[in-house]
């Protein structure tokens, strides 16, 4: 009776407590109830975290995000294509079947590209308000690019408060065996491999060799050096290989217009085998990943994992776009390589994930897919100056693969063996993705800045670089008076060297200091954790209703 | 959906919502899937608050827990006396602090729970022991489990009187990132 009694005075208390933050969450769930993207394939999800657990799981949770993530588009989209498609230009170009492998032909007369959007003021009323296609191309992409890099920082930030676990502390290995049991897992087999895993670990635990020979450690250390070398090795030779390929392709491949057909077909030359070395490649990575695994002693693997994997990322990544950039050089227009690149690694993904059934892969390698989201998503940044609606296309895409990847894996692969650290794993990932962004954000100013933009089409042409549309629109602003307030932003704000400077200290203090809380060893959490006296409303259960 | 249903007044329907960690729709799913269990048990009018009690043996048969190793004990620690019976409350209870959105806090707080079996708010060996063979289906001898079980209270006891106690258990719950994720039942 004391116990129930405990029980219901804690109920009471807390529930006061707990109003005050009632009505707000209130509020939170009618707005997600009617967002129902957020319920996106929640059966889906179910049935893989039930058969493999929460660290596949996780990789589909990231693809999930990304394709929310790509929903931005939407400010590009309302805010310079339904404009364009009030001042649009017939397409006098025929539809051939290739355009769907090349992105070129009948797309580049569409608003999918940079060059069919106009360059003049779009006034459909007589001496009315006209809209200024130039400053709105630049501004929205402007604006897309900062609310990309907020959602980015804003999710890293939570992910890594929710996961932040120090690695300095000696977790004891025991202890994690523990509390990691995954109640994801509900199908039964999988459930048995699990137990069998989990007892095989604790039996090699038990018996673990505290001190090894020096042989032993020599042996390692030579293990760990070849695959460093064989690792960056391919990588620098595959840039290498790729490099002279496209330098030599011209000569080789492009003899005389035959055709528009043939000399498209010819163009494709360079990406097919940039692809076809992306496809390949990672699987040398992860085989030289399971040859060191087989040969250092199975609980070695917790030190090990991280480490390796991460490098042979970020090869593969580096890899990849250096291929891409080489692909591009070539490429009259950097869309055209994009969209190609995309399509292309899209459609190989899905013969590769088909073929690969025989090859005997059976378990699902989450480092290298997820390399490839990112991927994909680092080419929607580098692309979208000229192609305003590139993540739209990378939307299908990646619903695409999601559906791909899920009967794949829920026909052929098997649940993981190894032990995968998803928490931390998954906000690496959401860091990987800061480079790429950058990278998206330097092509941006670049163009905008230093090139000269095409004297036939596109909304810029005839001036000097993209940036003269703004500064032309702050001299015209000038002349009237209510609008020096944007005039004085301009000047002080956006051309000063020392406000951008500001801003990048502020950015990178931002990203940087979770990982100096890793190398000083703090843990902040840990602290709070272990003065917390108060029983507040979240580390007390929530109360029944009132009966 | 929202104001068609007639199993919940709203007011119930706003108690549940400030209660747990669902919307209005969850709810009423869950109670679907309450009232699936034992259709003749189950009445489709909640407005009047009927006293009705599942059995153990219907909840531990559901999809998600059938498999789960620690049916009995998460069904124990969530039912009111204590048995494994549930009502529609503590379903819902069970279910909510299961889910994502329930903080590492509460869900440490009943992982610790449901490791202690013999209820006496610390995990000693004995729980241990039992814990690990459930985790690993009996399967290591009976030194094997006794050697982890000192392995883990070594570790993990702060305060040096042989068995973890909460504080001790959340101490080793901050080391292991993966605990959100995976003290997680989706339904």
């Amino acid at each position: 009776i004391t116990k129930k009694s405990k029980h219901h005075s804690t109920q009471l208390s807390c529930c006061t407590e707990c109003l005050q933050g009632a009505s707000f969450r209130r509020f939170g769930n009618t707005l997600s109830e009617y967002f129902h993207l957020l319920q996106l394939r929640h059966k889906t999800l179910k049935t893989i975290g039930a058969k493999f657990g929460t660290s596949v799981l996780s990789y589909f949770l990231f693809l999930k995000w990304l394709l929310i993530f790509n929903i931005s588009f939407l400010v590009n989209f309302s805010f310079i294509t339904i404009p364009q498609f009030v001042a649009a230009e017939p397409n006098n170009l025929s539809f051939m079947g290739l355009e769907l492998l090349t992105g070129a032909g009948y797309f580049q007369q569409t608003v999918l590209y940079y060059g069919f959007y106009t360059n003049a003021t779009i006034g459909k009323i007589e001496n009315g308000s006209s809209y200024n296609m130039q400053l709105a191309y630049i501004f929205s992409v402007g604006i897309y690019f900062v609310i990309c890099f907020l959602t980015l920082l804003f999710s890293m930030a939570k992910s890594f408060s929710r996961n932040f676990t120090n690695p300095h502390t000696h977790s004891g290995n025991a202890s994690k065996l523990l509390c990691t049991w995954d109640f994801n897992i509900t199908i039964e087999k999988s459930v048995k491999l699990t137990q069998k895993n989990l007892s095989t670990q604790i039996k090699v635990q038990n018996t673990r060799i505290l001190n090894f020979s020096l042989t032993q450690r020599v042996v390692r250390i030579v293990i760990h050096l070849v695959s460093w070398v064989a690792s960056l090795g391919t990588a620098v030779a595959a840039c290498g290989g790729v490099y002279f390929l496209s330098i030599n392709n011209l000569k080789l491949f492009v003899k005389e217009h035959k055709n528009d057909l043939e000399s498209q077909a010819a163009m494709l030359v360079l990406p097919v085998a940039t692809s076809l070395l992306n496809a390949f490649i990672p699987f040398f990575y992860s085989w030289l990943g399971h040859l060191e695994r087989f040969q250092t002693p199975g609980h070695q693997i917790y030190n090990l994992l991280l480490p390796n994997s991460v490098l042979f990322l970020m090869c593969s990544l580096i890899n990849k776009l250096w291929l891409f950039c080489m692909t591009w050089l070539m490429q009259p227009h950097i869309i055209d390589a994009c969209i190609q690149e995309i399509w292309l690694v899209f459609f190989l993904r899905i013969i590769g994930t088909t073929v690969c059934v025989s090859l005997g892969l059976p378990e699902f390698d989450i480092g290298r897919n997820v390399l490839d989201l990112i991927y994909a998503q680092t080419l929607t940044w580098i692309g979208i100056l000229f192609s305003p609606l590139l993540p739209g296309i990378q939307m299908i895409s990646f619903s695409i693969v999601f559906y791909v990847k899920k009967v794949s894996l829920l026909m052929n692969c098997q649940p993981p063996r190894k032990v995968w650290r998803t928490a931390q794993m998954t906000t690496s990932f959401m860091f990987l993705l800061f480079f790429p962004s950058f990278l998206g954000v330097l092509s941006l100013f670049s163009h905008t800045f230093r090139i000269k933009p095409s004297e036939e089409c596109g909304p810029f042409r005839g001036l000097s670089s993209m940036y003269a549309a703004v500064s032309e629109w702050i001299e015209i602003l000038e002349n009237y008076t209510a609008s020096k307030w944007v005039v004085w932003i301009y000047h002080n704000l956006i051309s000063s060297e020392l406000f951008f400077f500001i801003l990048s200290v502020v950015v990178m203090l931002q990203i940087l200091l979770p990982l100096g809380h890793l190398a000083l060893g703090t843990s902040a959490k840990g602290n709070i954790l272990h003065t917390v006296g108060r029983i507040n409303c979240t580390s007390r259960p929530p109360p029944r209703s009132p009966r | 959906m929202g104001n068609k249903q007639t199993v919940f007044t709203p007011e119930q329907l706003d108690a549940y919502q400030d209660c747990t960690f669902f919307t209005r729709k969850e709810i009423l799913r869950l109670f679907y899937r309450y009232r699936d269990l034992a259709p003749q048990l189950v009445p489709l009018d909640y407005t009047d608050k009927p006293d009705v009690t599942l059995p153990y043996e219907l909840i531990g048969s559901m999809p998600e827990l059938k498999d789960n190793p620690f049916r009995q004990r998460i069904a124990e620690v969530f039912s009111e006396n204590g048995d494994g019976n549930m009502t529609l409350d503590d379903f819902l209870d069970m279910f909510s602090v299961l889910s994502e959105m329930a903080p590492r806090d509460l869900k440490a707080y009943y992982a610790f729970k449901i490791y202690d079996f013999n209820n006496d708010d610390y995990i000693c060996k004995s729980d241990l022991e039992k814990t690990v063979n459930k985790l690993t289906r009996n399967e290591l001898t009976p030194e094997e489990v006794s050697l982890v079980c000192e392995k883990v209270i070594y570790e993990a006891d702060v305060d040096n009187d042989g068995k973890l106690s909460l504080e001790d258990f959340q101490h080793m719950i901050i080391r292991a990132p993966d605990f959100l994720s995976t003290f997680h039942i989706r339904i």
